[in-house]
């Protein structure tokens, strides 16, 4: 196999798929290295697997989670129907200090976590952008809206994002295809939040890069709930379906799967990042491969460890690390603040077809008037929905009555689930294990992260907020709830490798590029500044599109 | 119904401390009982399979659709008794079985086995109307409704027949009649 490439992209997911398009479009020759399996799509997508084919119909196989997924099995998108998309844990493992658990969700396949995401796609605002200056947390992020929103139309106009345009400065829109529908309880509750709250919480339709009109040869969604089990037409964006297919028809890609990336190899007397380290997965043998420009988007705490990994005489903490920074810096957005109950009316409507798409309340909080209990804030997702025969055992009664009275849904129930943003602080920072390896010999993480009392104050602040949303619109059995989540379990992990102006506070320049390896890019969630409340992986796109443009530019003015 | 939400329906005695108490000559007899296992069967015997059907056939009965019987119910029961359900789940569920037996459940009378499991059901009933919810979860007559109801909602014949699942719907309507989609939901 051929050793020397244009570029080499490491990772196969949500950022690595867009940089082997970007970058294969723009000419290079570029080996994409997965540290996982292959993919056929054909055979992995379960979708349309009636649950009767599976052997425990759902329930998922207990004893092989508790023994070989006990960390995975926490994941949302965790399920009998998708646990061969997530990784081994005794395989794969990392550690963390008892007091503060770490739930590291992780998919090592072609595809990546792109393949069982949320697909919730939302822009980044200047709110955002400017809030670590404004506020002196963190350091500033090196670029503004103006710099990205080129990008994020560039990547919307290719994944297709259904959604309302608002008009909302803290929620600048995308380019959407048209938005999925709001059902009645959901109408109703969007009706009562307008007439009490005016333009101050506003309740929209979901963001989502999932069709709702065929694109560029993809078809419309066909609304068989399940989008995380893969997608026989293609309809939800990702990775292995929409962007790799894109490099590949530029005869310029190679895909080596089974590679797992040891470390990138640097030479000091040339001051450049030459290529990476592999071990094949499956030989054990060690490989090199290089390459003129080298880029990291195998997730950010994977990236991370990469680079710590890339020790040098020059770089003995870890390669790039002349700030001190690498590693440090870790969020997660603080999920599972908010409130639920039943919404009276409509009780002969229900919806026709399963809608993978909810709700979103845009944050409200701190945007023009201060809140005195924290800074930043939060948005809600959820939606409303009845309940179907699943709701059987917990209601009194059996017999013939009882199986006829399970036809009918249930009541309309509404839930308010909050994200919130979370504040980059040194103290939450990975390291690599003195002790630990993972099952090809490398140095596992030790991850060090807790929420601060903003993330927490933020949490009941949800729940408050839900509540009188519900309230409003004449909820029922209203129940708030404050959820213990650990960071990690919103699988939003970002920010250990951060972007800003100085080599000295950073690890990354306004262009994903290493202050201090030019010719190295890290584009995925590490690079993240600050982490906002919206799901990040459109902004990870954007970004990554960004930094492969400059690159390539770069390497036509000889400057790499 | 989610994930999580199952789990603590059915996996709460992950949470449960002390193995429960069997007398030696009941857990001889269980033991026996175990490995006297019908062919088919790993952790039912014929006794405790009718025991099991039967329960089954009266929580979700045949009508215009087929009952768990049908669904072959009881076999999905022994799947989760025999690679799911902890030691002391499972002890516990096949204690409730022998308590039925021993009141001769499976020879009484269609209506007296139904007044047996009313009760059950009352008693399920008071111990969450105090909110004893962990006994409320480990009582019998939850724990094998709710494998009812799972088993049976999720066999060919309760996902074709009783719910006419459709797989792919094609289209959402967001404030359609009644009874348009799926029976029960999805």
């Amino acid at each position: 196999m051929q050793r020397r490439y244009d570029a080499i992209v490491v990772g196969s997911g949500m950022t690595g798929g867009w940089a082997a398009k970007e970058l294969t479009e723009r000419g290079l020759n570029t080996l994409l290295l997965e540290a996982g399996r292959s993919m056929d799509p054909a055979a992995d997508y379960l979708e349309h697997e009636p649950v009767y084919e599976f052997k425990f119909r759902g329930l998922g196989d207990r004893r092989h989670e508790a023994a070989r997924q006990f960390i995975q099995s926490k994941a949302g998108p965790f399920e009998e129907q998708t646990a061969h998309f997530f990784v081994d844990d005794v395989d794969n493992p990392y550690t963390f200090p008892e007091d503060k658990p770490f739930y590291w969700i992780r998919g090592r396949h072609l595809g990546g976590r792109s393949v069982m995401w949320g697909r919730q796609s939302y822009r980044l605002g200047d709110l955002d952008f400017e809030a670590n200056a404004r506020e002196e947390i963190g350091v500033d992020w090196p670029i503004r809206y103006r710099d990205i929103s080129p990008w994020y139309d560039h990547v919307e106009d290719f994944i297709g994002v259904s959604g309302e345009a608002l008009g909302l400065p803290q929620l600048p829109d995308s380019r959407f295809l048209p938005p999925m529908a709001l059902n009645c309880a959901e109408e109703v509750v969007k009706e009562a939040m307008a007439r009490h709250f005016g333009g101050e919480r506003v309740l929209t339709i979901g963001r989502a890069a999932i069709l709702t009109a065929d694109h560029r040869g993809r078809a419309a969604c066909h609304y068989c709930g399940p989008c995380w089990r893969g997608c026989a037409t293609h309809s939800y964006f990702n990775s292995l379906h929409v962007t790799l297919p894109a490099a590949r028809a530029t005869g310029r890609l190679t895909i080596r799967p089974h590679s797992v990336v040891h470390s990138v190899v640097y030479d000091e007397q040339r001051d450049r990042a030459t290529g990476v380290r592999v071990i094949d997965a499956n030989t054990r043998e060690d490989l090199e491969f290089s390459a003129q420009v080298i880029f990291l988007c195998a997730s950010a705490l994977e990236s991370t460890r990469i680079l710590l990994n890339s020790k040098t005489p020059r770089f003995s903490n870890g390669l790039a690390n002349s700030s001190g920074e690498l590693g440090r810096n870790v969020m997660d957005h603080t999920m599972g603040g908010g409130a639920r109950g039943t919404i009276p009316g409509n009780e002969d409507r229900d919806v026709f077809g399963r809608r993978p798409n909810g709700i979103y309340v845009p944050r409200f909080r701190n945007l023009t008037q201060p809140y005195p209990d924290f800074v930043r804030g939060y948005g809600f997702q959820g939606g409303g929905s009845r309940a179907g025969w699943t709701r059987g055992p917990s209601e009194r009664g059996f017999g013939a009555e009882f199986k006829h009275r399970l036809r009918q849904p249930g009541p309309w129930r509404f839930t308010f689930y909050g994200f919130g943003e979370c504040l980059p602080r040194p103290t939450n920072y990975i390291e690599l294990d003195p002790e630990k390896v993972d099952a090809w010999g490398i140095p596992a993480l030790r991850i060090h992260c807790e929420w601060g009392d903003n993330e927490r104050r933020m949490m009941r602040d949800m729940a408050d907020t839900g509540a009188e949303m519900l309230e409003a619109a004449g909820a029922r059995d209203i129940e708030t709830f404050v959820e213990n989540n650990p960071p990690g379990l919103s699988i939003h992990e970002m920010g250990t490798a951060r972007m800003g102006r100085d080599p000295r506070t950073s690890v990354l320049n306004a262009y994903n590029q290493c202050h201090d390896v030019k010719n190295l890019f890290v584009t995925d969630g590490a690079c993240m500044t600050s982490s906002a409340c919206q799901n990040p992986s459109l902004t990870y796109m954007a970004l990554t599109a960004r930094a492969c443009a400059y690159a390539v530019e770069q390497i036509r003015q000889q400057q790499l | 119904m989610n994930r999580r939400e199952i789990l603590r329906l059915v996996g709460s005695a992950l949470a449960i401390p002390a193995l429960w108490t069997l007398d030696p000559d009941q857990l001889l007899a269980l033991g026996r009982s175990i490995h006297r296992r019908a062919t088919r069967l790993r952790i039912l015997n014929p006794q405790q399979s009718r025991t099991v059907t039967t329960i089954a056939e009266h929580i979700i009965p045949a009508t215009d659709t087929p009952g768990a019987t049908a669904a072959r119910v009881h076999e999905f029961i022994d799947l989760i008794l025999a690679e799911w359900y902890t030691d002391e789940e499972r002890e516990r569920f096949l204690r409730g079985l022998a308590d039925l037996d021993a009141r001769g459940f499976v020879e009484a009378a269609p209506s007296q086995q139904i007044a047996t499991l009313s009760g059950l059901d009352a008693e399920l009933q008071a111990l969450r109307d105090a909110g004893a919810n962990e006994r409320a979860e480990q009582h019998f007559f939850h724990r094998i409704k709710y494998l009812t109801l799972w088993g049976y909602y999720t066999s060919e014949v309760g996902v074709e027949q009783e719910l006419r699942y459709v797989m792919i719907p094609g289209r959402y309507d967001p404030c359609a009649a009644t009874g348009l989609g799926n029976r029960g939901g999805d």
